[in-house]
């Protein structure tokens, strides 16, 4: 429901992972295989040979320092850089807004409902159930436009359907309020709470 | 929010989609801090290196030519080692990366109209859901009911109160019009298990 960037994610952790595999494997090779040992021997002196010359041909003047380094610097920044922001990514896409419409009215001006109207009031109707051992409501943006995800957490042994049954007459009855279609996704979840709760006996 | 795309409603399919399926939120946050520990440090020798100060932990020419002369310099055990656990971390990654990730969860799809909100229930609802009915079905305690609820498969096992036999039949088909109820997509299976031995002073 949030807009964590899945495809994204998995490409860069399998990237990631096939680099380490890679590398691991190569190790492995090297410790235990001798023929590999002198292939690697031969072809990292190479590749050796060549950064040397790189970093000899960069030097400041008159300083025996390359400024290779000073690039090599700026790449991992931008890397760190790259990195903070793909953490910034995950899990977000809460929204403030429910509903935005222009007012056809008398009344020049928008109007728009918070998405804590919904929240609020579904919240309340939800508090004091006693099949439920607790319920949040958020409000998503998703694609640009405003979605409603009503988290559940039954007591054991409620009836999952007939608990979706009654949240959806709720949320029938919000969208009367609102005038507006909302759409809404209701999980029902456990979690530690439901696990150590006593069971709902009377229904 | 601008006011042409507030008509069109964002797409359900896409959004079950993500809620049954792991978003590899936790594994993408590891797999970056990992790359920003070492780049910090790559950072660090090189910004040391460059304005001629002396190495932090090991001059990277000296750290090259180790690598070039690989096999030797370091127990071959110990670089059997490195080289072992490095390469199951990859995998770990790599797995997280293109295997499915699914979810124990179900969608509850009947009944319902289309365009009403959609609903996905965590197996172990649906567990305890059914354990409840088939403790009902079989008259046993809580204690001796076990459900397993997997992706095409519901396992329900009583264990019968000594001398008293219980029916599977009867427990599969309440287990079964409960699960009918519930309209689960993926459908599952039922297959009920009555143990052999019984529960005494139950």
């Amino acid at each position: 429901m949030n807009s964590t960037p899945t495809l994204l994610n998995r490409i860069l952790i399998a990237i990631l992972g096939l680099k380490m595999l890679a590398i691991g494997v190569l190790l492995v090779l090297l410790a235990s295989v001798p023929a590999v040992a002198s292939w690697w021997h031969s072809w990292s002196a190479g590749v050796w040979a060549g950064i040397n010359q790189a970093f000899n041909a960069t030097r400041f003047p008159g300083r025996p320092q390359s400024w290779l380094w000073v690039l090599v610097a700026l790449a991992l920044l931008v890397l760190i850089a790259l990195m903070v922001a793909w953490v910034a990514q995950q899990g977000k896409g809460r929204a403030n807004l429910l509903a935005l419409e222009y007012d056809p009215g008398d009344v020049p001006g928008d109007v728009r409902i918070g998405g804590g109207v919904a929240e609020q009031a579904l919240k309340h109707a939800l508090a004091n159930r006693p099949d439920l051992a607790g319920a949040t409501v958020t409000t998503y943006n998703v694609k640009g436009s405003p979605a409603l995800k009503v988290r559940l957490l039954p007591r054991q042994g409620v009836a999952p359907h007939l608990l979706a049954d009654e949240v959806y007459a709720l949320v029938a009855a919000l969208e009367a309020v609102v005038g507006k279609r909302i759409p809404v996704l209701i999980h029902i979840g456990a979690g530690a709470r439901t696990r150590f709760s006593r069971a709902e006996r009377v229904r | 929010m601008t006011r042409n795309q507030e008509d069109q409603s964002p797409d359900m399919g896409r959004i079950l989609r993500r809620e049954t399926h792991s978003s590899r939120a936790v594994v993408a946050t590891a797999a970056a801090v990992l790359v920003i520990v070492f780049a910090a440090y790559g950072l660090l020798e090189a910004g040391v290196h460059a304005i001629g100060q002396p190495a932090w932990l090991i001059e990277p020419q000296v750290a090259a030519e180790r690598l070039v002369a690989l096999p030797a310099g370091i127990p071959p055990l110990l670089l059997g080692a490195i080289g072992a656990v490095l390469a199951m971390f990859g995998l770990v990654f790599f797995l997280n990366g293109i295997l499915p990730g699914r979810r124990a969860r179900h969608l509850l799809a009947g009944g319902r109209n289309a365009d009403g909100p959609a609903v996905v229930v965590d197996d172990e609802v649906v567990a305890s859901s059914l354990a409840r009915r088939a403790r009902l079905a079989a008259n046993v305690t809580p204690e001796q009911v076990m459900v397993v609820v997997s992706q095409r498969q519901v396992v329900v096992n009583v264990r019968p109160t000594s001398g008293v036999p219980v029916d599977p039949d009867a427990v599969l088909a309440a287990v079964g019009s409960e699960l009918a109820a519930m309209a689960l997509s993926p459908s599952p299976e039922v297959h009920v298990n009555v143990a052999q031995s019984g529960v005494i002073g139950a």
